[in-house]
């Protein structure tokens, strides 16, 4: 067992200048002023990504809009075990299943829908799905509709979606 | 509990039932033993050895608990190491040529295999080679796709055929790994039962067609009721699920064994008998054919009722005998006569004389018990200077009194009804009302076993309950309590015993009564 | 009265009235671009007019377009529709008018005549000040009853009894400072710091009366229902507060309220301890008597502080991020192009001044112009504090509050009265 690690906290705001408050609201002014003053200056230094123009760099681990992978001949590799459906917390898929007749299984997704909305982008279905079929890695992080039913991903739009990632970097992400 | 004996089980006394196998004996007290071909109403094979137990003292060192019935003092090991290896390695055979396609199959989730890999088992496979390649989704026939990969050898489904319904359509060639369950070749499954070897079946080898891919095993709701479609009254599970944002729906019947009624199977006519349950209901009120609210619509009834002369009732010989009695209540309030006309319910030399029987109606024996008139005649003169006629839930006329279907159609009609017929199109009032999946009540069977049954199924909009609807019609008995006091009165059986403790298996009235002459 | 006492009458009510309100634009501004910088963020900086910017003022006009247009919901289960309006029209003009006795420049005589440069000419001042900013919180307390909903009235309740608890160490701390001034009427006080303490350091208030001015300026804060003091909002427990159930124009006006009632505690702070409209050293009197050689301190002055504001555009208004062809840059010359010529009207008109004989009455005007722009300044920079203090400091918790104010700021006023007026008796 690892030993745990205990770190005493010093207690603060008891000594008397502490106390008196108005000190210490003057030391907290002049640290806030202190960045005020700089951004002033030279607002480039600011901490911030100048969004729609500069996009940030989604690694191979963020979890985005779902997609469904294909085998190499371009049929579904869902073969609707509804193992992420049961899993989901927020019971954002619906799925019917239907009989297969490509030779790859017996069972395929007739329906595969997943209502973004409803969705919290845990990944559970990503980690319960067997066949590796349910991927989050298209790297669309930003949904954005005027409707809900258009935010209802069915199955064309989630076949439709490819990976932002080569297979290589996907692998690499450790889960 | 009949004899019992003492027999110790990893070294602790447990008291069992005489009689039996360790398998059943055990189980009662809460002892599971693994057993993939044992089945009590097939008897033991001892071919899956997976329920091979240790004997102390004297005996071979295994023995299949199936094979074994119990016995004072026997001293059964259960978790000795060598058991469980025994248990692990069956598994592990089991699992060498088993595709584990779990995610396609709808058996994941009930399944033996799985249960006791988990139990079991637990550990990756060892095997290198390729797996032997058997058919897959074969169609056996009477809705039964068969497996091969999938299939443990455990001969349930064979010996079911052989034993129980006698055809022996399905067979076990070849040997070792080459072993599989097949039908003759142009000799398909053919009897009124085969569906039964679906549930039989210990893993997914056996699946329905009607069930396949519908829905996955743990969605599923098991809600025990009754089976309505014959006079039979066999015990099932109702399977029903709500999906995210659809109805409760039904998605398969499942025998419930009651040794009094149906034993552990029940028909497949019976069990395909959920798709009415889910389909033609009678949704919304009508008056005159047209959408109404349902308000107005049993006001407009209500109506109608008070004004009528002479009112007859026709009674469904499927109502619970709380229906029949709150019927009969305000048929007598009505001064209206009641008939329980239903020939057409008969299906005469359909019955085999086991479980499936000629009459297709759930409680005529409740109809006659409470002295209504089933007799053609008798409803045939009712009809005569009739000025409104109240159909409660009877959904056939035709093909058995043709004429007299003509003769109502010319009569004013209030339709109360579960589902949408031309009794109903033709009503000028239709009530919607709640089926047996919906409401709870009691029925007796064609041997005279009086049967309870509960609610199973809730939908998003239910439909009211027929009791309610009487109350509103005007009804007075229609309280649980007067109900039930009502009921100890018509059924001497019945006095004096506390419905809350009213046996599962259901109560046989014959017998009762015999017992009390005798007393 | 002649034409140029109606006039100056109107140019005094509407200096009163319109710089107020404007500089709710202004101080909505700086709220958010001054929590911005002071959170390493940029804030508001893409709304624009044809690529006009103007450094995210452009952003308050798209939300003033928003708040006119919203839908203006009164909620159908509020039994009193009429008190629901009626409070946040009491929040913002009790804090308009709370403006007007504040004097903005010093009396401006022009020949015979002399014109007190207040909205309202009253004598009562401080009086008139305290019984307004006392009324705001009555809009607050019958906005959140009438809401009719429990949040809404939590915030009421703490409105009230904040404004219980800290109006009475603000009246204190006031009395204090009246003995030092020996005066009610803001004018006069104002003229009494353009004095100089023995010689050299102006006689402010700040000067005078230390423990004073931090305990007006606390309780001021509390007036305003602002961050460390806005518990009646409380987003983060109560919503809201009590102005949850508005929107559109009377949402608005609870914001403008707030901004108002800030812009004017901040007037009033700075005419009660910062030496109002005064410039340091430069009494209304001295600088009548010196204004030339302060207009050409001025015209000297004015190119170089704008050269290096215009350096400073030139430096921040440009994308950070790779465009080609970057139009902020555009933006950035026009807007310095706009400075220099707005330099080099001001530097005419110095000039004018300098070498034209000037009339006794163009210097006052002059004078007056000067302070107005004083006291603009000071106020601007008394509302960054107020701003400041906001993005620096948490809320306080309930409890504290009411502590501080009983437990702290009451005995500190009381204090502060016994020793000012020792040593004011003592001294006179």
């Amino acid at each position: 067992m690892m030993s745990a690690k205990i770190k005493t906290i010093e207690r603060q705001g008891v000594s008397y200048d502490q106390r008196l408050f108005l000190i210490e609201v003057f030391k907290g002014m002049r640290v806030t002023f202190g960045h005020f003053f700089r951004n002033l200056l030279d607002n480039s230094k600011l901490y911030v990504r100048h969004y729609p123009e500069v996009k940030p760099e989604i690694t191979p681990r963020w979890r985005g809009r779902h997609r469904l992978t294909t085998h190499e001949d371009g049929t579904v590799k869902c073969v609707a075990c509804f193992m992420c459906q049961t899993n989901c917390p927020s019971h954002c898929i619906s799925i019917t299943a239907g009989e297969r007749n490509d030779g790859r299984s017996e069972k395929l997704p007739v329906r595969f829908d997943i209502d973004l909305l409803e969705c919290i982008y845990c990944g559970y279905c990503v980690e319960a799905c067997p066949m590796d079929a349910i991927r989050m890695d298209t790297g669309i992080f930003s949904v954005v509709t005027a409707d809900r039913q258009s935010v209802v991903m069915g199955l064309d739009k989630l076949l439709a979606t490819p990976g932002a990632f080569t297979e290589e970097d996907y692998k690499k992400r450790g889960l | 509990m009949a004899e019992t004996v003492k027999l110790f089980v990893n070294g602790q006394e447990v008291e069992v039932e005489s009689g039996k196998n360790l398998i059943d004996a055990l189980k009662v007290v809460g002892i599971e033993i693994p057993h993939f071909c044992y089945h009590p109403a097939l008897g033991a094979d001892g071919n899956c050895r997976m329920c091979l137990v240790g004997i102390e003292d004297g005996r071979p060192p295994l023995v299949p608990a199936c094979k074994t019935p119990v016995s004072e003092g026997l001293k059964v090991q259960l978790d000795a190491e060598k058991i469980r290896k025994i248990q692990h390695d069956v598994m592990e055979l089991e699992l060498i040529n088993h595709p584990i396609d779990c995610p396609v199959c709808d058996q994941a989730g009930e399944c033996a295999l799985q249960d006791y890999y988990m139990t079991y088992d637990h550990q990756a496979s060892r095997m290198r080679v390729p797996q032997v390649v058997k058919e897959k989704k074969l169609d056996f026939g009477c809705g039964v796709v068969h497996d091969q990969e999938r299939c443990v050898l455990c001969a349930r489904c064979v010996r079911f055929t052989r034993l129980i319904t006698k055809t022996g359509e399905l067979g076990i060639v070849n040997r070792s790994d080459e072993a599989r369950v097949t039908v003759f070749p142009g000799r398909q499954l053919d009897n009124r039962y085969a569906l039964n070897v679906v549930d039989l079946c210990p893993v997914g080898a056996m699946t329905s067609r009607d069930f396949r891919f519908k829905q996955r095993a743990w969605f599923l709701k098991r809600s025990p009721s009754i089976c309505h479609g014959c006079s039979m009254g066999c015990n099932i599970f109702i399977d029903h699920n709500r999906e995210k944002g659809g109805d409760d729906l039904i998605y398969r019947f499942r025998p419930r064994h009651n040794a009094l009624v149906n034993g552990y199977f029940i028909c497949d006519e019976g069990r395909l008998t959920y798709h009415q349950e889910n389909e033609g209901r009678l949704a919304t009120a009508m008056v005159d054919g047209k959408d109404s609210p349902l308000d107005q619509a049993i006001e407009m009834a209500r109506r109608k009722l008070e004004n009528a002369r002479k009112p007859v009732f026709l009674l469904s010989p499927n109502c619970s005998l709380e229906q029949m009695l709150a019927i009969r209540a305000l048929a007598e309030s009505r001064k209206a006569r009641l008939s329980g006309f239903s020939d057409a319910y008969i299906k005469n030399g359909d019955g085999d004389g086991w479980l499936i029987q000629d009459d297709k109606s759930a409680n005529r024996a409740g109809l006659e018990l409470l002295g209504i008139d089933t007799a053609r005649e008798g409803f045939a003169q009712a009809l005569e200077d009739a000025d409104l006629l109240v159909n409660f839930n009877s959904m056939r006329i035709v093909p058995a009194a043709a004429e007299l279907a003509g003769k109502i159609a010319g009569l004013t009609t209030i339709a109360i009804s579960s589902h949408n017929g031309p009794l109903t199109r033709q009503a000028a009032v239709a009530l919607p009302v709640s089926s047996y999946s919906e409401y709870g009540g009691m029925v007796i069977n064609t041997n005279h076993i009086l049967q309870r049954f509960a609610p199973a199924v809730i939908k998003n909009q239910p439909a009211p309950d027929m009791l309610d609807l009487l109350r509103q019609l005007g009804c007075t008995l229609t309280e649980r309590t007067d109900l039930g006091k009502a009921m100890q009165q018509a059924i001497p059986a019945l006095a004096g015993t506390d419905m809350s403790a009213f046996p599962a298996e259901g109560l046989n009235l014959k017998e009762k009564e015999t017992d009390h002459v005798t007393a | 009265m002649s034409p140029l006492d109606y006039l100056l009458v109107a140019l005094r009510v509407a200096f009163g009235a319109f710089v107020p309100l404007c500089f709710v634009a202004v101080l909505v501004w700086m709220e958010r671009r001054g929590a911005a910088f002071f959170q390493d963020r940029a804030g508001p900086n893409r709304c624009n007019i044809f690529g006009f910017r103007a450094a995210g003022l452009i952003q308050n006009l798209s939300d003033a377009v928003k708040l006119v247009f919203k839908e203006d919901i009164v909620p159908g289960h509020i039994p009193h529709k009429f008190y629901f309006i009626l409070a946040p029209v009491l929040v913002f003009v009790t804090a308009l008018i709370s403006f007007s006795v504040i004097p903005f420049a010093d009396t401006l005589v022009l020949g015979e005549n002399s014109y007190v440069m207040q909205a309202i000419p009253l004598d009562i001042g401080i009086l008139w000040f305290l019984a307004c900013a006392g009324f705001s919180v009555y809009g607050i307390i019958l906005a959140g009853w009438s809401s009719h909903n429990k949040y809404g009235i939590l915030g009421g309740l703490r409105a009230a009894a904040q404004v219980i608890s800290y109006e009475i160490p603000m009246g204190l701390a006031l009395v204090s400072l009246l003995v030092v001034y020996g005066t009610v009427n803001l004018n006069e006080i104002a003229r009494f710091q353009g004095q100089l303490l023995f010689g050299m350091i102006p006689a402010w208030g700040v000067i005078l009366q230390p423990l004073g001015v931090i305990l007006f300026i606390v309780a001021a804060f509390a007036e305003t229902n602002r961050t460390p003091f806005d518990l009646a909002e409380g987003e983060s427990e109560i919503v809201a507060g009590y102005h949850v159930e508005y929107s559109s124009m009377k949402f608005a006006l609870f914001f403008m309220g707030e901004y108002v009632a800030m812009f004017v505690s901040s007037a009033i702070i700075i005419t009660l301890f910062f030496g109002g409209y005064q410039i340091p050293w430069l009494a209304t009197e001295t600088l009548v008597a010196y204004a030339k050689p302060v207009a050409l301190v001025l015209l000297v002055l004015l190119p170089v502080a704008n050269y290096f504001f215009t350096g400073w555009i030139r430096r921040n208004n440009t994308s950070h991020y790779y465009r080609p062809n970057d139009p902020r840059v555009r933006e950035a010359n026009i807007y310095i192009r706009c400075f220099w010529i707005l330099t080099g009207i001001v530097e005419i008109i110095l000039l004018g001044l300098l070498l034209a004989d000037t009339a006794p009455e163009t210097i006052r005007i002059f004078v007056a112009l000067l302070q107005m722009a004083t006291f603009l300044l000071k106020t601007v920079a008394m509302c960054f504090v107020y701003v400041w203090v906001r993005w620096t400091l948490p809320r306080f918790r309930y409890d504290q509050l009411q502590k501080l104010g009983w437990q702290t700021m009451l005995p500190l006023s009381l204090v502060n009265i016994f020793v000012t007026s020792a040593v004011v008796v003592a001294l006179s």
